[in-house]
């Protein structure tokens, strides 16, 4: 259990983390999101005792950090994945840190070979790729067995297999019963990883809730309506208080959809803003034949965008890719900051 | 992760090397383990020894040739064999100063000071932890570079030289005890500079330049300014002439500047983000 009560840092004018206050769980996994520059790998240090807060607390089981007797034991941290001096061996960096907190030197080779370094493991760091480096930092997150796990950008640099296996050790690790803290910019990762998300934006706390909440919450889920008759369609819509908003269904542009026979498509309409069991029921009674009717949940990407496109610390000028309805999105959040 | 037990029962082991697991024991552990594991530390023991013995080796025979030229003026006579080797650490001294500050600096550099001291919270102790190695790894060395100096000079002095057993061991116990205080020093500094090459000059500065400048003065404060710093104490602790104040107090100055500096690095510490 992680416990932030009014944790707050600023570097001279700048805040960093704002009055931050939310307890993280154990048996979970919890994804950690924002910005660049929203105050996550601050928040992080913070719980490791690395920065001091300006106000406020970080608390493990109850107790700062600093004052744990074996902190390894307790919680175990990727920070980044450059923490091992280049010119010492793999196993000398483990070695070391297993000595510093009195864990058995057995358990090095074992977190070795549990990332997948043990032929690696008298290389010395600095040949490492980014990859490589990440798995030698989460080996040193697993080497005290601690119960509190966090863990910031682990996927960064890891091959399709390495997400997989992240993905499927998080999962583990809070399964059984550990608290798994979990910093990422990739959405559809935490998506999939994440059971619980915390959303900050300029050191602000956004959102602290499931998941599955923070996308039903979402502007972006849609209904997808196909119908010889779009035009009836729209003229029902249009009545309905809001009104809904009624866009032609992604396809009529990009080779993908082109590729795969768009012209079957023809009528397809993405409605916003109105339950689906409601066009159902205004086609019925208007007699207007319905082809389809399948709800369009929005991504978490997509969640994730609308909550912090106040909040991005570093906008662009202007929409950096194009083409989506999430960068799209971005782009015009952000030309309001 | 089935190995909740294994690793819970290093707590009550004592995990080998670990004494009650953690603490300063395990910290000052990791620190010894983290210095061995650096070729650098090789390369830089290595190096030292090189230079010990050119430095001996020159200064012994420069020392031959003045009293043997036409010149009378540079005389020395006959001089301490092992008195050599510690006029020689005077510059020798700046290679495991090097490897001291680095033991931190090159933490800063890499970052992997948020690792050291996600291992280790307390600043304290981890600071000391490594001053504890710097000194159980410097003052044996200095104490090998004294007995090489000093087999150095021995042959380079040749009739100019006296030795005795007594004086020998004394100045190879006196260079061990000053390389430690001093390396100690210099760690301190490059935990409160955190750069390399900022500690490398400070310490230069300090130890060479500032007392050299100094102790030239016309200006009679000036020269006492000078004998109190680090390098002019320690040469007055290792002297076997008298200098302005006997060789305890040239020791307890040393001491005092090196644990001043450490309270001062372990203030920072606490006081900086990592």
């Amino acid at each position: 259990m992680i416990t932030l009560r009014g944790l707050t840092k600023r570097f001279g004018d700048r805040v960093a983390v704002s009055d931050l206050t939310l307890d993280i769980a154990p048996g979970k996994v919890t994804g950690f999101l924002g910005p660049n520059g929203a105050g996550k790998s601050t928040t992080m240090r913070m719980i490791l005792g690395l920065d001091r807060p300006t106000a406020g607390q970080a608390l493990i089981g109850g107790r700062p950090y600093g004052t744990l007797p074996r902190p390894l034991l307790e919680v175990g941290a990727l920070l980044d994945a450059k923490a091992a001096h280049p010119g010492r061996t793999a196993r000398a960096h483990l070695l070391a840190m297993a000595r510093s907190n009195g864990i058995p030197a057995r358990r090095v080779d074992q977190v070795l070979d549990t990332v997948g370094l043990t032929a690696v493991a008298r290389k010395r760091a600095g040949s490492f790729s980014l990859g490589m480096g990440q798995r030698l930092g989460i080996a040193g997150a697993l080497l005290g067995d601690p119960r509190v796990l966090l863990f910031d950008e682990p996927v960064n640099g890891l091959d399709p297999d390495g997400v997989l296996w992240v993905r499927r050790l998080m999962r583990s690790l809070a399964a059984e019963g550990r608290t798994v803290f979990v910093s990422s910019h990739l959405m559809s990762e935490m998506q999939q990883t994440a059971d619980r998300l915390v959303v900050i934006g300029k050191g602000r706390l956004l959102v602290d809730a499931p998941v599955a909440e923070v996308i039903a919450a979402s502007s972006r889920n849609a209904v997808r309506v196909r119908t010889p008759d779009p035009g009836r369609l729209r003229a029902l819509l249009a009545g309905e208080p809001g009104p809904p908003q009624v866009t032609p269904a992604p396809g009529t542009h990009g080779t993908a959809d082109a590729a795969s026979g768009a012209g079957a498509v023809g009528g397809a309409l993405v409605v916003t803003g109105v339950p689906i069991e409601r066009i159902g029921t205004l086609c019925h009674h208007a007699g207007v034949p319905l082809y389809e009717l399948s709800p369009q949940e929005a991504s978490l990407e997509e969640a994730y965008m609308e909550l912090t496109g106040a909040s991005v610390e570093y906008a662009t000028g202007g929409p950096a890719t194009a083409g989506s309805a999430t960068a799209e999105s971005a782009s015009a959040s952000t030309a309001g900051v | 992760m089935t190995t909740i037990t294994e690793v819970r029962d290093g707590r009550s082991t004592g995990g080998g090397g670990g004494g009650e697991g953690g603490g300063f024991a395990g910290a000052a552990a990791a620190e010894w383990t983290k210095l061995w594991s650096l070729r650098s530390t090789w390369w830089g023991l290595a190096s030292a020894a090189g230079l010990m013995t050119l430095m001996s080796f020159i200064l012994a025979t420069s020392t031959a040739s003045n009293n043997t030229n036409e010149i009378t003026t540079d005389d020395q006579g006959v001089v301490s064999v092992s008195g050599i080797a510690v006029g020689a650490i005077d510059l020798v001294q700046f290679v495991p100063v090097t490897l001291a500050i680095l033991v931190i600096t090159a933490e800063y550099a890499t970052g992997g000071i948020r690792a050291a001291l996600q291992w280790v919270p307390v600043r304290g102790r981890m600071l000391g932890a490594k001053a504890a190695v710097v000194a159980a790894v410097t003052a044996p060395a200095g104490m090998v570079l004294a007995v090489l100096g000093t087999a150095v000079a021995g042959p380079g002095l040749g009739r100019w030289g006296r030795f005795s057993f007594g004086d020998a061991a004394a100045d190879v116990l006196n260079v061990g005890v000053y390389l430690a205080l001093i390396c100690v020093f210099s760690l301190g500094i490059g935990a409160v500079l955190r750069s390399t090459a900022g500690a490398l000059t400070a310490a230069f500065l300090l130890l060479m330049m500032i007392p050299m400048l100094l102790s030239n003065s016309p200006i009679p404060a000036l020269r006492h300014v000078s004998d109190s710093l680090p390098s002019s104490a320690g040469r007055h602790f290792m002297a076997a002439e008298p200098g302005p104040y006997p060789a305890l107090v040239g020791l307890l100055i040393l001491v005092a500047w090196a644990a001043a500096v450490m309270v001062a690095a372990i203030a920072v510490l606490k006081r900086r983000d990592a």
